[in-house]
């Protein structure tokens, strides 16, 4: 049996029902993230493995033992929050200590304990700051030592990294990642951020309208996703339905829709005779500079497709241009 | 078996502890219900039945509010409370709306000071305020000493002692209330808008006509119904220099429960639920006024 | 620009003239025996020393500061444990908390107080004491503001995150919220006490109607001299005055502190 098993879920808000039924298996020392755009029930799920939110029915075990209806201090669940959760009034020693003195350890071990914790998370100068003297990062920084020093079974991150600026989150997403697996803790991340979720996870459920639509490890979900809805939230793909891929390129494909990734399709002048590729005509009405790469929107046939260019020192090609696309046929996925 | 049932024991009242442990809380609860029952509800509650009986004993009856609303005494005291309310909030917005102005519109130092004596002087009431009037309005006051040396009669001959006397010690304990209460409305007009204003053509009369009142009127008029229930109720400053002299209908409803030989409940309960009513009515017309300037603000 | 610079000084400080005007007039009167014409004559000190030889004002004193403490202690104690039930367990009553807490504010001080002594001066238990109905006036007058401030106050630490934060370290929600939120919400306690201390200190309606003048606490003791003796009455003006200026004044540089450290 897994280490964290999740069966048949189910949590109504009144008569919005959040959780439709999840069945979902952790693995130990995995860390893994429920990914998902705002309102799809992740956070509600991980607040129904802390204990914070009980479930309507349905059974969660966590190491082998029911902990449906045990209290949340009772289940050994450490949770790092999005903000603002550390206390107040008091200094961050204080705050990682805060756990280990109410399970009566003795002084001297906290002490020691304390130490090394904010050694690893690389707080030790900062640990007679109070939380107001201290950055976002810093802040979570604490938060997570203040979970992780209680050895907990598992480890809940809600949003932990949202409110924090870009540079500073791509850091402490690693520095996270490595002290999960120096310490081999069993880690749920939840995030809206596919870039994020990419980066972090062993493993990635991808959730929608409080379904799992998704469970893949983080390259399968980029290649392979499994539906519409996959596609378009992960690696910005191209969806077409067979109608509209039929009048594009006349050619019929055997399913509902076709979704190609955006870097993957070609520019060329002039129209290729490649019979491994799909085939189709445009003009280009917008180009985006995103940084090392050109999106270009082209439109066909009153559809847009988006093209990504790598940022080579080429110049740019200019709106209005028209232009020839070919996929590979089997870099499309078939949905 | 014997692992089934252990787990069976170890589970199954945890359950129910969770939520038996939720309800233990409620007990927290009872410490406030206590002391607002005792002193709040059952009070309250009290002096409106106490209004539908009669003094001499129990039964049901509307005799009191007849005696509210047809004995002259009791008239005058309704009109004169909400005359001298009206008057009092009314001349109290208006100048804490010039001095909200002014410090939307200043800055530093002296809005700071301001705003300390805005503090100090709303709490600033009954005994000691009618006191300070007394000793610079009344017969012998300061300013009737002013008037009477530069020759001013306005002046020399003010008499504090009426309820329009009264009225001027009303719109000083209103004015720090308003002003305090209005500041904050300010904030909420943005500079912007005047900046667009001005980039239109528009002019600082029509900001403000077109704009800004607009936009402050649901503060202004919420301030004017905390105000005029304010000087409803306000009782102190008028007993310290009337005692019961004076129609109004605080000094009314006290009247007939403290210093009577005879107490009348059930009349003090008529007028107390005159004057609740009249502050309900009066919070119902600003907030339906209210409403009409929200349009379009969520 | 600057014509209008002028216009805005001139409107604060008139304002400010206006209510300084009769705070001014009332010190200088303390100060000097004799004023019967436009300037006043003698100045004495006599009024401060006769009233603080009065063994009745040193009582007064004593009497209001006990009738300030007592029904601030129960009404914060009452507010914060209902409080804690309704965020930590049942976020829907709160709303029923509120509207109990925000009576008083509308009905004020007259009827609240001949409401109570009509339901218990007739009463045979210790409810009839007159001090104990004082106490329970005092408690429910200062309600809205308390449950204001303490509001207020668990709002702005995000109390129910810091809750759950705790619990998840192992703490009770009992131990957390006095452990916790409450360290934490203590300025905002103490500033919403001193604004209680500031109406309990300002009140003459209850506790004339409930306890009577022979309760003579420090504005029963203002009322009376002023009918007779107006130099020695503001004298008591002048250090009720001084006591109401010195409780705003620490309310407002706590509320100035509190807001500081959010900023950095």
């Amino acid at each position: 049996m897994s280490y964290i098993k999740f069966e048949n879920i189910i949590k109504t808000f009144g008569k919005n029902e959040v959780l439709k039924n999840i069945n979902l298996e952790i693995e130990k020392g995995q860390l893994v993230t429920l990914l998902g755009p705002s309102g799809c029930g992740k956070s509600t799920l991980l607040r129904c493995l802390s204990g914070l939110e009980s479930v309507t029915s349905g059974h969660i075990y966590l190491d082998g033992k029911d902990v449906t209806d045990v209290n949340p201090k009772d289940r050994d669940i450490g949770m790092v929050f999005q903000q603002y959760s550390l206390f107040p009034n008091m200094t961050v020693e204080q705050n990682v200590a805060f756990g280990l003195k109410l399970k009566r350890m003795p002084k001297e071990q906290i002490l020691t304990k304390v130490g090394e914790m904010l050694e690893i998370v690389g707080m030790s100068d900062k640990r007679d700051c109070y939380p107001s003297q201290l950055s976002g990062g810093q802040q979570q920084r604490a938060a997570l030592a203040r979970a992780i020093v209680m050895e907990p079974k598992v480890l809940l991150l809600d949003e932990p990294l949202s409110a924090i600026d870009a540079l500073l989150r791509h850091s402490l997403q690693v520095e996270i990642k490595r002290i999960q697996k120096e310490l081999g803790i069993t880690a749920i991340f939840v995030t809206h951020d596919q870039d994020e979720a990419m980066v972090m996870s062993d493993m990635i459920h991808l959730m929608y309208q409080g379904k799992i639509e998704q469970s893949a490890s983080p390259a399968d979900l980029y290649t392979k996703p499994a539906s519409k809805f996959a596609a378009s939230f992960i690696g910005h793909y191209n969806v077409l339905s067979s109608e509209q891929f039929l009048e594009l390129t006349g050619e019929e494909i055997p399913c509902e829709n076709i979704a190609v990734r955006p870097e993957l399709i070609r520019l060329t002048d002039k129209k290729t005779d490649d019979p491994d590729c799909y085939h189709m005509q445009g003009t280009v009405a917008v180009s985006l500079p995103h940084g090392n790469f050109i999106r270009y929107g082209i439109l066909c046939g009153g559809i847009q497709i988006d093209v990504d260019i790598l940022f080579t020192d080429i110049s740019p090609i200019p709106t209005g241009s028209c232009l020839h696309l070919s996929i590979k046929k089997e870099e499309c996925v078939l949905l | 078996m014997w692992a089934f049932s252990l787990s069976y024991f170890l589970l199954v009242p945890e359950k129910k502890n969770m939520k038996k442990e939720k309800y233990m809380y409620l007990l927290a609860l009872l410490p406030f219900l206590l002391v607002a029952f005792l002193y709040e509800i059952v009070p309250l509650i009290m002096i409106i039945v106490n209004s539908f009986q009669p003094d001499s004993g129990g039964g049901f009856t509307l005799e009191n509010y007849q005696t509210v609303f047809t004995q002259l005494l009791y008239q005058k005291a309704i009109r004169n409370s909400i005359k001298i309310s009206l008057i009092s909030s009314i001349a109290g917005i208006l100048v804490a709306f010039i001095g909200a102005k002014a410090v939307y519109h200043g800055s530093g130092r002296l809005n700071t000071i301001f705003m300390t004596l805005l503090n100090v002087v709303s709490n600033f009431a009954g005994v000691p305020l009618a006191f300070a009037y007394m000793i610079l309005l009344g017969n012998a006051g300061f300013i009737v000493h002013l008037g009477q040396s530069i020759g001013w009669d306005a002046l020399a001959g003010y008499n504090l002692y009426t309820s329009n006397g009264m009225a001027m010690i009303y719109v000083y304990f209103q004015v720090p209330l308003a002003t305090l209460l209005l500041i904050p409305a300010f904030r909420g007009v943005h500079r912007q808008w005047k900046e667009a204003n001005t980039l239109l053509g528009g002019t600082n009369g029509i900001f403000w006509r077109k704009i800004g009142i607009p936009v402050l009127m649901p503060s202004i008029l919420g301030t004017f119904s905390v105000l005029f229930s304010n000087a409803l109720a306000a009782y102190a400053t008028v007993y310290a220099l009337m005692m019961n002299n004076i129609s109004l209908l605080p000094v009314q409803i006290a009247g007939s429960y403290v210093g009577e030989v005879k107490t009348k409940p059930g009349l003090g309960g008529a007028l107390s639920v005159t004057m609740m009513f009249i502050m309900v009515i009066m919070i119902l017309i600003t907030n339906g006024i209210s409403r009409r300037f929200q349009k379009g603000r969520a | 620009m600057q014509k209008k610079n002028i216009w805005n000084t001139a409107v604060i400080v008139l304002i400010m003239l206006y209510l300084l005007v009769p705070l001014i007039v009332s010190v200088i009167y303390s100060l000097f025996e004799k004023w019967t014409d436009v300037l006043p004559e003698h100045f004495s000190l006599g009024s401060y020393m006769s009233i603080f030889a009065d063994p009745a004002f040193r009582s007064s004193i004593v009497r209001t500061i006990v009738m300030c403490i007592i029904p601030i202690i129960i009404t914060t104690i009452i507010v914060l444990l209902a409080l804690f039930v309704t965020t930590a367990f049942f976020p829907r009553l709160e709303k029923y908390v509120q509207i109990i807490c925000m009576i008083p504010y509308t009905i004020q001080g007259v009827i609240l107080s001949v409401s109570i002594l009509q339901r218990y001066v007739g009463s045979k238990s210790f409810l009839s004491n007159r001090l104990v109905m004082l106490t329970g006036a005092y408690c429910i007058i200062i309600l809205p503001y308390i449950f204001q401030g303490i509001r207020n106050g668990m709002r702005a630490v995000n109390m129910s995150m810091l809750l759950e934060a705790a619990e998840m370290l192992g703490a009770s929600k009992l131990y957390a919220f006095f452990r916790v939120v409450v360290p934490n919400i203590i300025s905002a306690v103490v500033v919403s006490s001193l604004l209680a201390v500031g109406i309990i200190f300002g009140d003459y309606v209850l506790v004339r109607n409930l306890a009577g003048t022979s309760f003579q606490n420090m504005q029963i003791y203002l009322y009376q001299t002023m009918k007779s003796d107006s130099v020695k009455a503001s004298a008591v003006f002048v250090v009720i005055m001084l006591v109401t200026c010195i409780i705003a004044g620490v309310v407002l540089t706590l509320q100035n502190r509190g807001k500081k450290p959010d900023k950095s």
